[in-house]
């Protein structure tokens, strides 16, 4: 499916992040034929792990997220959902 | 490295200047230094005639940081940190193991499973910020303290060979650990595909890493990291280039400044300087402006 890679991916590494990683669930959404955006839950205590101080983390994970994405020539959006 | 190891760091704000000073003694949380404060930053006008703070940051021998575990080897100081690389690990008599245990190689499917399957006790005490802005005043005390490198190299290695797997990409992770770095290593072919444009995947990654063992661990590690052999290959380059400029410098005198790095890039051009004689570096400016800065000796 469209985006399985990124999914795997961004689950991955947030799981490693978060103290509760049963919580993480990340959703792929397609939003045009080739850019889909991963929509990234966590719980509530560990939304500021994911991000990061000064959003270092978040950064990290988008940019693995779209090398993630390029393996299926694919544009990748992340977004964390509070 | 030495536990005496300074750096002075001035940025706009204290906060600022110690995260910049932090990362260049490849440090990830305050926790693991001592920060003196040297100079307030003052406001100018119109961001004119300001001062920037400056502050002076210093490693902490590791011992320190744990609070109230008195039975843990005391009096080993300064000294801990170099042991720790030789085997002569501090003792761990109390609490459980930690998951990560210390058996040697981690298939891939073995990292993958294992990084669904719930933390142990003890990682939710909310002490992660705490203890961050604490300066080792923890509440309570805790086994992660004493995880030594090597276990933290076992830690990267399992997330490394997990995150393959979720790309779906051959290689081989490997780690060492020599002077309490953490040197990790990733090969094949596929994995170049974890480099990035000016290695800015592997940036990533890397900062992954240092987010996961400080989260696991309670500890900033120092690590290199290594895919594809893209870091080798620009360290050379790095360290061609840092040549180059000596040479200039040692024939024209004055002093050049580099483009801003990041702080292992930094070390690579000290390192080189270092070993030319009649030239010397030093850094300036505030992360991520941070520069090195060639010298005739004596300028």
């Amino acid at each position: 499916m469209k985006g399985d890679i990124v999914q795997r991916v961004v689950d991955y590494v947030s799981r490693e992040i978060v103290e509760d990683p049963e919580a993480v669930s990340v959703t792929i959404v397609e939003e045009g034929p080739e850019e889909v955006t991963a929509e990234v839950r966590a719980a509530k205590p560990d939304m500021g792990r994911v991000i990061g101080r000064r959003g270092r983390v978040a950064k990290a994970i988008r940019t693995i997220a779209q090398a993630a994405a390029d393996e299926e020539g694919l544009q990748a959006r992340v977004e964390f959902i509070d | 490295m030495t536990p005496g190891e300074f750096v002075e760091v001035r940025g706009p704000s204290v906060d600022t200047a110690v995260a910049a000073g932090l990362e260049e003694l490849g440090l990830t949380s305050a926790d693991e230094a001592e920060v003196e404060v040297l100079q307030e930053p003052t406001r100018g006008f119109l961001g004119i005639g300001g001062e920037d703070a400056v502050v002076r940051i210093r490693r902490k021998p590791k011992a320190e940081p744990r609070a109230s575990s008195g039975q843990r080897g005391r009096g080993s100081g300064g000294d801990s940190r170099r042991s720790r690389g030789s085997g002569d690990r501090p003792t761990r008599q109390s609490g459980p193991k930690t998951s990560s245990g210390r058996g040697s190689g981690v298939s891939q499917s073995d990292a993958g499973a294992r990084a669904r399957a719930p933390r142990r006790e003890g990682s939710r005490d909310g002490g992660r910020n705490g203890g961050r802005e604490g300066g080792g005043a923890r509440s309570r005390p805790d086994d992660r303290e004493v995880i030594g490198v090597e276990e933290q190299a076992e830690q990267i290695k399992e997330f490394l060979s997990g995150l393959l797997e979720a790309f779906g990409l051959e290689g081989t992770v490997s780690t060492r650990v020599e002077d309490d770095v953490i040197y990790a290593d990733v090969t094949g072919e596929q994995t170049e595909a974890l480099v990035g444009t000016k290695g800015a995947i592997l940036q990533s990654v890397l900062e992954l890493c240092r987010t996961i063992v400080q989260r696991k661990t309670q500890q900033g590690a120092r690590i290199r990291l290594d895919i594809a052999g893209y870091s080798e290959r620009r360290r050379e380059a790095l360290r061609i280039y840092a040549r180059r400029l000596a040479d200039k410098v040692l024939a024209e005198g004055g002093e050049i400044m580099l483009e801003p790095m990041n702080s292992a890039d930094r070390k690579v051009v000290h390192d080189t300087i270092a070993d030319i004689e009649g030239v010397r570096s030093f850094s300036e400016g505030e992360e991520p402006q941070r520069s090195v800065i060639v010298a005739a000796e004596g300028e």
